[in-house]
């Protein structure tokens, strides 16, 4: 009944409508909202597969909304770079949803119809603003992401306000600067479908608005990712949210901004323009170093064990960030696929974080003492997650930072492989520290406050998106070649 | 004199963003952070109407619109519409954001009984 | 458009917004933010942007001031000075304003003059609105058809983002409501005394004339300024104001916060359904044109006209119960019982 060519559009309609019904349905039977979410983001997942497949047969896929011819219509376009990034943003929240089932209704008995309507909303957001070619229809989606994420994150435990309430502040200061960037292009070109942009722009290449455009849009991008120094706002947003929410928001919110950055560079200023034009390649690159180090400074300080999960997330932004900026094809090879692996480790990672809050009912490394012995199926697809983030081979890690590192060397960025080098270091200590812990360390009598909880393994529905989601992790390394040769060297602009 | 009128428009919304900017990261109270943000998001407002304008156009509804005048529709005679409808979306999210920045303020001094930062922060250590 | 004007408005912009962000009492701040609100209405009149100075009037002015003031009666009035590192911080601001000023100052010399009919925004895409949207849509009001038509997809995820927002508060302030209904039983029709009668007697001849403008505002936004938003807005006001002049329960009687929350839901549901119904017909997302095999005697194009009406509805529901609903929730702390 519908036609292949409307697959794009399924992938954003069909969560957006359910949506809704979960709200209408979930009020009235909370039991509903589940088995309904993962409906949605199931029918979501298929036509994100679907469309992947449409393109690697025919190339992109335009999509006209309403019928109407870009630029005076929105189009949706789906290319090589952001058909792989719908699937893997569906494919997160799929996992997501389905590990959530008991921490959300141990963490939020009485909100379970809004959380699951608005884990679908920020699900949808974050679609959109992948899939749009459309420079003003990505900041609505932006600030529909935006909106649930903070209310996500707010539903957390009493620290959870204080980091929400910073994070609207930061997140709408970024989101507006994305917005007066998008104006600044509006006025040059009177346009705001990206395509057109991207044509019009070359002969305004020299101006100070188009410059200012640039920086506008890409520090709302970063401020949107936590690039270092921005990156205030994130590790305690993201640490006291509800386990559910960490485990969709904190994969996916970085990765899409970075393919937010991706799709700025490239398809609206130019590859040229940002290249060739403008002088702070380098610049970037080092900030990207700085990153990668502060981060992995700071997740070593940690004692949290779901902070120093985060100050690692800003590890890998700069990872992603400087790749993309060394201006290579290798780099930027590197950074879209560090996309797709760091959101599945990122995914595994906290995972398991949510998983041990279930079961220890707290996120400190102490918490993990002994966790061997009773739960070792879960251990061992988390030690697959952690061996992806330290970059051991055959896990995905390895391959996209062998990526960035040939980028690194092929740019003379010296710097920024050495910054890879101890980062992969730093994770290596803080991931076998891990696990000393949780195999050596017995667990402590004061710790479990004299009653002695039986920990066993995880339930079910925690465990399979885990194991599947490490599985998947062995599977991206193993097919890492045939995704770049298939998918991500279409999508590394030409001539550079 | 010239320039002036040519850009005054555009010199008076970076004013409002400014002082919107301001708002949002020296004040420590979170009722004028969130004021500063509602500011620095009409700023943008004034920005991208002030796109819009165009001189000797009226408002942009079509005169006569049923009938047979519709031939004569003359672009110069009607603003701009497209920056109208990019910020009434603008106004819908600036009330959205506000909604939710005020309720977690609410909450905030619900569980510490103040409103300033720094107030805050202490009693969080 | 008359520049001077359009000046004086400016000017008295920027002094609100700082008497705004610099007075000590909230609750004036509050008050010198909606003057502020109006200021920027008239200069969107004055720019020919009706709909949007319609909009801000209702939302900036009207509904955003009333949130301030319940959020301000909730919680502290005056503004404590910082105790210490307050110079710093002041200096971190201006930096940072001034930085983006003189970025965003800079990139302003290579603008196209204020209202030159000869920019690029004014002759690439929106002479095609112009000249088509009577023989493409049959709606003279150029911006209802760009915002329901031909950006109609914008919109719908637009009036998601109200209903986002309506369902956030919910969710972040619904944790006080129960912890405080368990042991604060409240005495039912004590509140309604406390009000003026004079109050009472105007809000109940407004309410009924503020209704009945809404609903024109909603049905006539294709052919005078208004549409689904304003309309929307001015409904949710209605019910603000009989909730502000009465009480809370009052109000409640009339709308139930459960039943706002889904009609709320419904109203998004409009939305998407007819943008999905056109996709089970065979055309693309929010191609209304399908719908006149339905709609009976009616072409493609007046097909167009009547599905942006339909969805505009459905913006107004949506829009009209996240506004009560945002209200309630500030105003009583999630309790939805009682009000300011």
């Amino acid at each position: 009944m519908i036609s292949p060519e409307q697959y794009p559009v399924l992938i954003v309609v069909i969560p957006l409508l359910s949506a809704f019904l979960i709200s209408i349905l979930g009020g009235m039977d909370k039991r509903f909202c589940y088995p309904a979410t993962l409906l949605a983001l199931g029918g979501s997942l298929a036509a994100a597969v679907a469309t992947l497949c449409l393109v690697a047969d025919h190339g992109i896929i335009h999509y006209r909304m309403g019928g109407w011819a870009p630029p005076f219509g929105i189009e949706y376009v789906v290319d090589y770079l952001n058909a792989l990034v719908l699937v893997v943003v569906v494919f997160v929240a799929f996992m997501a949803a389905i590990a959530s089932k008991v921490s959300v209704e141990e963490e939020l008995p009485h909100k379970i119809p809004q959380f699951y309507t608005l884990f679908v909303l920020l699900t949808t957001g974050l679609l959109g603003m992948t899939i749009t070619g459309d420079a003003f229809n990505l900041y609505v989606l932006m600030e529909i992401a935006a909106l649930t994420n903070y209310a996500l994150i707010a539903m957390g435990r009493k620290r959870a306000l204080m980091a929400s309430f910073n994070y609207v502040v930061i997140g709408t200061m970024g989101a507006c600067f994305y917005l007066l960037g998008v104006g600044h292009l509006y006025i040059m070109t009177g346009s705001l479908n990206m395509a057109d942009i991207l044509n019009i722009l070359p002969h305004l290449y020299g101006t100070n608005a188009i410059l200012v455009a640039a920086i506008l849009m890409l520090m709302g991008a970063w401020i949107k990712m936590a690039f270092f120094p921005m990156h205030g706002w994130l590790p305690n947003a993201y640490t006291y949210a509800p386990s559910a929410t960490s485990s969709l928001v904190a994969p996916l919110m970085t990765k899409v901004s970075v393919y937010i950055m991706i799709r700025v560079m490239f398809s609206v200023l130019g590859a040229v323009y940002v290249f060739k034009v403008l002088p702070v390649k380098e610049l970037i690159v080092w900030l990207a170093t700085a990153a990668i180090i502060a981060g992995s400074l700071f997740a070593l300080a940690q004692k949290d064990f779901k902070k120093m999960l985060t100050y690692l997330i800003v590890a890998e932004v700069g990872y992603m960030v400087g790749g993309v900026w060394l201006a290579t094809a290798q780099g930027i090879t590197g950074a879209i696929l560090h996309i797709v692996n760091d959101a599945v480790m990122t995914l595994c990672l906290f995972l398991f974080a949510a998983i041990v809050v279930h079961k220890t009912k707290g996120h400190q490394l102490s918490n993990l003492q002994g966790l061997f012995k009773k739960m070792p199926i879960t251990m061992a697809a988390f030690a697959v997650g952690a061996l992806s983030m330290i970059g051991v081979p055959p896990t995905a890690g390895f391959f996209s930072k062998w990526y960035l590192i040939l980028g690194g060397i092929d740019a003379g960025q010296w710097q920024f492989v050495v910054a890879l080098l101890f980062s992969s270091l730093v994770n290596a200590v803080l991931f076998f520290r891990i696990f000393e812990i949780a195999y050596y360390e017995p667990e402590s009598a004061q710790h479990g406050h004299g009653e002695s909880v039986a920990i066993d393994e995880a339930p079910l529905s925690m465990l399979l998106p885990l194991v599947v989601v490490a599985i998947t992790i062995i599977l991206l390394g193993l097919y890492s070649g045939e995704i770049v040769t298939t998918f991500i060297q279409h999508a590394v602009p030409a001539g550079i | 004199m010239e320039i002036l009128l040519a850009k005054y428009n555009y010199w008076i919304y970076v004013a409002l963003m400014m002082i919107g900017i301001y708002g949002m990261i020296a004040k420590t109270n979170l009722m004028k952070k969130i004021i500063g943000m509602s500011i620095f998001q009409t700023a943008i407002i004034v920005f991208y109407v002030s796109i819009g304008a165009k001189k000797g156009a009226t408002i942009p509804i079509i005169e006569h619109g049923h009938g047979a005048a519709h031939a004569a529709v003359r672009v110069a005679d009607y603003v701009n519409p497209l920056p109208h409808v990019l910020m009434l979306t603008a106004i819908v999210v600036g009330v959205g954001t506000l909604g939710v920045a005020l309720a977690i303020a609410m909450s905030i001094y619900k569980e510490y009984g103040s409103l300033e930062e720094d107030e805050i922060l202490e009693r969080l250590e | 458009m008359i520049w001077q004007f359009d000046f004086l408005i400016l000017a008295l912009g920027v002094i609100c917004a700082l008497a705004s962000i610099s007075l000590k009492d909230l609750l004036s701040a509050a008050i010198v933010f909606g003057a502020y609100s109006f200021l920027m209405c008239l200069l969107w009149t004055e720019m020919g942007a009706v709909d949007v100075a319609f909009t801000e009037a209702a939302v900036g002015a009207g509904v955003s001031t009333v949130f301030f003031l319940a959020a301000v009666f909730h919680t502290s009035r005056i503004v404590q000075p910082r105790r210490r590192g307050r110079m710093l911080h002041k200096l971190v601001g201006l930096a940072a304003a001034t930085g983006i000023g003189i970025l965003l100052i800079s990139a302003t010399a290579d603008f196209p003059n204020w209202a030159n009919p000869n920019s690029p925004a004014s002759t690439h895409l929106s002479p095609f609105y112009i000249t088509e949207t009577i023989p493409l849509t049959g709606v003279p009001n150029i911006v209802t058809s760009v915002l329901a038509d031909f950006r109609g997809f914008d919109t719908m995820f637009e009036t998601a983002v109200i209903f986002v927002a309506g369902l956030a508060v919910v969710s972040i302030l619904g944790r006080y409501g129960r912890r405080l209904r368990d042991y604060e039983p409240s005495p039912v029709g004590e509140d309604v005394a406390h009000q003026s009668p004079i109050i009472q007697a105007a809000c109940r001849i407004f309410v009924p004339f503020m209704q009945l403008f809404a609903l024109y505002v909603v049905a006539h936004g294709h052919h005078s300024p208004g549409g689904g938003f304003q309309g929307g807005v001015i409904l949710g006001a209605s019910f603000i104001l009989v909730a502000i002049s009465y009480d809370l329960r009052v109000m409640q009687r009339r709308l139930q916060e459960r039943r706002a929350m889904l009609f709320s839901s419904l109203g998004v549901l409009i939305y998407s359904g007819i943008g999905a119904l056109c996709l089970l017909m065979g055309a693309n997302f929010l191609d209304y044109s399908i719908l006149h095999t339905i709609l009976p005697a009616t072409s493609p194009i007046m097909a167009r006209s009547h599905g942006m009406l339909g969805v505009e509805v459905g913006v107004a529901l949506t829009v009209m119960s996240i506004m009560v609903i945002i209200y309630v929730n500030v105003a009583s702390y999630g309790k939805s019982d009682r009000g300011l």
